[in-house]
């Protein structure tokens, strides 16, 4: 690994740990697990960004990224004995597409005037946005439960 | 015999007081659950291993957004009762707070009393973090975040500056009972209109990034993760409507910048 790559990866774990962390006090985890909420924010979206610039689709390496947060969440949650998606939620806020989530929304404002010829192409785009916003969303929640979905598997209470 | 009822189950029936406040019990556990941010699936489990393990045969249990309904049932005798749920801020404390008194009374250590007492300890928890505390970390937060996205230093702070600010609007806005899409829209519009700085003071190559960034504390990261969740796990009805829920409030994100931006006549994203 060369060493350019690495100091990005590093930068961008520090800049997901702070930004989780954040989340983590709005979201008011209990004090004791804020280590690990920002340890699981750098994990996830460094190994992201990694994998991103292996050439890896931003889909797959979110989906990767958010098992790493789900298998560690688990670790963690039987280490401090809390619920593991006090971690999970916390660690994968990074990852949420929330920027790609309202430019789909103001694109679709935005086609209210857009001229007939110009509205196809615009189109085109709101709907590529609304897509991968969903992908994300999906690989993120598949990750995250993939412990519970493989593993941990209950029977239904019905 | 109910039908759902375990095979040879072998505890004593509990009269109608009992299961009054057992069901009681679990209603206000799964109210908090679901009041502060827990994805279905945990909230059924929840209150399903409360009643078992107070002495239900059996529960039955309807997660749907704003209703929680629960029927409980041992031997013979049954009881049902629905719960009024409304969305809160989402406070994972309280979450893990349940979740271990329910292990609590599985263990056996806690009994009817006990949990109601409990449950009235969990119910006042409130923020460990000072209000200060949490504008400042999420005025960084979302600094970080247009560090991710590319910007520079300027960005950075014109960010924070905004971010923080938009911060406070929210939390004076929703303590006054503002609707929460109306709350959503303002305090992106007052974001959006500091980090328009970023573009007019000619601050950096990049002044869009600010925009992006500093309203990112609006997103509704974890109603959409929940809806996702509840999805694959089953739920649908509550995972399709936290799905339209977070929906909306992204749309508000984009009226209240869109409205800003064109009011600034700054570059838009």
């Amino acid at each position: 690994m060369n060493v350019a790559l690495l100091l990005l990866v590093l930068e961008d774990a520090l800049w997901s740990a702070l930004a989780a962390t954040g989340f983590a006090m709005l979201f008011n985890v209990p004090v004791r697990t804020l280590p690990g909420c920002a340890i699981l924010g750098a994990v996830g979206h460094a190994a992201r960004t990694l994998l991103m610039q292996m050439g890896m689709s931003i889909e797959a390496g979110t989906l990767a990224g958010a098992t790493l947060v789900g298998f560690l969440g688990l670790v963690f949650a039987r280490r401090w004995k809390t619920p593991s998606s006090v971690y999970t939620l916390s660690g994968a806020i990074p990852m949420v597409p929330g920027a790609l989530a309202y430019r789909t929304m103001i694109g679709l404002l935005k086609l209210a005037e857009a001229a007939p010829d110009a509205a196809a192409l615009m189109l085109a785009d709101v709907s590529v946005s609304a897509i991968k916003t969903g992908l994300i969303l999906g690989a993120i929640a598949v990750g995250i439960a993939a412990p519970s979905l493989l593993f941990f598997r209950q029977r239904p209470l019905a | 015999m109910f039908y759902n009822q375990p095979a040879g189950t072998t505890k004593p029936p509990l009269d109608r007081e009992a299961l009054r406040d057992v069901i009681d019990l679990a209603l206000w556990a799964g109210q908090l659950l679901l009041q502060y941010g827990a994805e279905s699936e945990r909230i059924e489990q929840t209150i399903h291993r409360l009643g078992t393990a107070l002495g239900c045969d059996w529960m039955d249990i309807l997660v749907s957004p704003n209703v929680i309904a629960v029927t409980t049932i041992s031997g013979d005798e049954f009881r049902t009762k629905i719960r009024r749920v409304i969305g809160l801020n989402v406070n994972l404390t309280i979450i893990s707070a349940i979740n271990r008194l329910s292990r609590r009374v599985e263990a056996g250590e806690l009994d009817r009393f006990g949990v109601r007492k409990e449950l009235d300890r969990i119910s006042k928890i409130r923020s460990h973090y000072n209000r200060w505390l949490v504008v400042t970390m999420v005025g960084l937060a979302c600094a970080s975040f247009s560090r991710l996205f590319g910007g520079d230093a300027a960005v950075f702070a014109v960010t924070f500056f905004a971010a923080a600010v938009a911060m406070v609007v929210r939390q004076e806005l929703s303590r006054r009972y503002f609707n929460q899409f109306l709350v959503v829209i303002v305090t992106a519009f007052v974001a959006g209109v500091l980090a328009s700085a970023a573009d007019l003071l000619n601050l950096s190559s990049q002044p869009e990034t600010a925009l992006a960034a500093s309203v990112l504390l609006l997103v509704p990261g974890v109603a959409l993760i929940n809806a996702a969740e509840d999805l694959i796990t089953g739920h649908m009805v509550t995972g399709v409507v936290r799905g339209i829920v977070g929906s909306i409030i992204s749309l508000s994100i984009a009226l209240g910048l869109l409205l800003a931006i064109s009011l600034m006549g700054v570059r838009g994203l």
